[in-house]
């Protein structure tokens, strides 16, 4: 097994069982939708593990219950922009790692082009990052690019318009490892491009994932993540 | 009412279909076929009906708008309809500000409760007969108990590590290790 599937199988293990914290779990939504073996691959195991709820004891509904839930629809749109799914590979076991890594890191590659194509004028400094991550809004649109150099170096500008409120800020993350967790790569000014200068971090990895959130002024209190995503996206690693 | 099995999850993945075509009665169909079963499970997590109906008509909300994205998706409607439930008792249990209006008693009470939920002795309750319930078995103990922990009782791994008594990474490992060997018991 690659390490990168490893991570993968990982993270969607986390997800199935409810071990993700909320901003993790919208990340990894995020992949999911992107990738229809990795969203097989939840499906199953959740399936597989459904017993243990269909164990707890019904309890009868409210009369109620319905109607009111009817009022609510009612003042709900269905959401209609899905992301175009790719057909789900036929193979009932998991594809070979390849396939994981190609059907990552070619979406993540079709982003890329279009986020690139509206970044405009800034330079590339040398040497190349060693991954280049798309930052996503939950409508699939490319906001933020992050750039990171390893060696704890790295930089983020904007491709689309972010509202920040006053007395918030913006806090750029990313989660090199599930066992670091989500770790701080600076808070912003605004959404102006900034370089970023991390902790002391492992090299950047493909599908590494990076956000960023809204905080407080001065940035998250706790040190992880409280504030709703403005857009995230997974790493792909530039050159070989 | 003593439906087989595979009928209710056909009926389900039809209820389901309903709502991917915009239809409301999807939505009431869902709740005939598995509403009681879906509330049992929000109200074995938070341990408190007001809030168990809560999260269910939260849940039911985000099935609307949300089963689009079911559209030719791998797995059961029942594996997604569940998943949407547990994340909103989730986003609940892990909501400081919503937990605030309980009382410290009340609290505790709740917390209480989940402990129970997963016993050392006669977990096998949980599993009920089949395949999952044996290849839980084949686990090791720590192992076992933090995954039926978190799937059942909605811990998190700070809340499994302060339970056994262990580092974080400890029982991250342990369910690591453990969900790793029942894929492999359960493919």
């Amino acid at each position: 097994m690659t390490g990168f599937q490893d991570d993968l199988l990982g993270y969607a293990d986390d997800y199935v069982l409810g071990l993700m914290t909320a901003a993790e779990a919208e990340l990894f939504e995020a992949l999911v939708a992107r990738d229809p073996a990795l969203g097989a691959h939840v499906a199953r195991m959740r399936d597989r593990l459904l017993p243990l709820d269909l164990s707890a004891p019904a309890a009868p509904l409210p009369a109620d219950f319905a109607d009111r839930l009817r009022a609510r629809l009612a003042e709900v749109p269905q959401d209609t922009a899905v992301p175009a799914r790719v057909a789900a590979p036929a193979a009932a076991n998991l594809p070979a790692p390849p396939a994981w890594r190609r059907l990552a890191s070619t979406a993540a590659a079709l982003v890329l082009g279009l986020a690139l194509g509206l970044g405009g004028a800034m330079t590339r400094p040398e040497p190349e990052p060693q991954v280049v991550a798309v930052l996503l809004d939950d409508q699939g649109l490319p906001r933020a690019v992050i750039e990171d150099y390893g060696n704890e170096r790295a930089q983020i500008r904007f491709v689309a318009d972010v509202e920040v409120p006053p007395g918030r800020s913006i806090q750029a993350w990313t989660l090199p490892s599930a066992e670091l967790g989500p770790t701080s790569l600076g808070v912003l000014d605004g959404p102006r491009p900034a370089r970023l200068g991390g902790p002391d971090l492992p090299a950047p990895a493909d599908a590494q994932l990076y956000e960023i959130t809204l905080e407080p002024e001065g940035g998250s209190p706790t040190g992880r993540p409280t504030g709703p995503i403005i857009a995230k996206g997974l790493a792909a690693a530039q050159g070989t | 009412m003593n439906e087989q099995p595979e009928q209710r999850s056909r009926r389900l993945e039809q209820a389901l279909q309903a709502c991917i075509q915009g239809r409301a009665e999807g939505i009431d169909a869902i709740l005939e076929i598995e509403g009681p079963q879906l509330l049992g499970v929000a109200r074995r997590i938070l341990g408190r009906h007001d809030l168990a109906e809560e999260a269910l008509q939260d849940a039911m909300v985000q099935v609307w708008r949300k089963c689009g994205q079911q559209h030719g998706a791998e797995g059961s409607a029942r594996g997604w309809i569940y998943a949407v439930l547990k994340n909103r008792c989730l986003t609940i249990l892990r909501d400081g500000r919503r937990l605030a209006s309980l009382s410290p008693e009340e609290l505790t009470r709740m917390q209480d409760a989940r402990q129970d939920l997963v016993p050392d002795e006669g977990w096998q309750l949980l599993a009920g007969r089949g395949r999952l319930g044996e290849c839980l078995d084949a686990l090791d103990d720590p192992s076992r108990r933090a995954i039926l922990l978190a799937h059942v009782a909605g811990y998190s791994h700070g809340e499994i590590s302060a339970r056994q008594g262990v580092p974080l990474g400890t029982a991250k490992s342990w369910i690591r290790r453990g969900l790793a060997a029942l894929r492999e018991c359960l493919s």
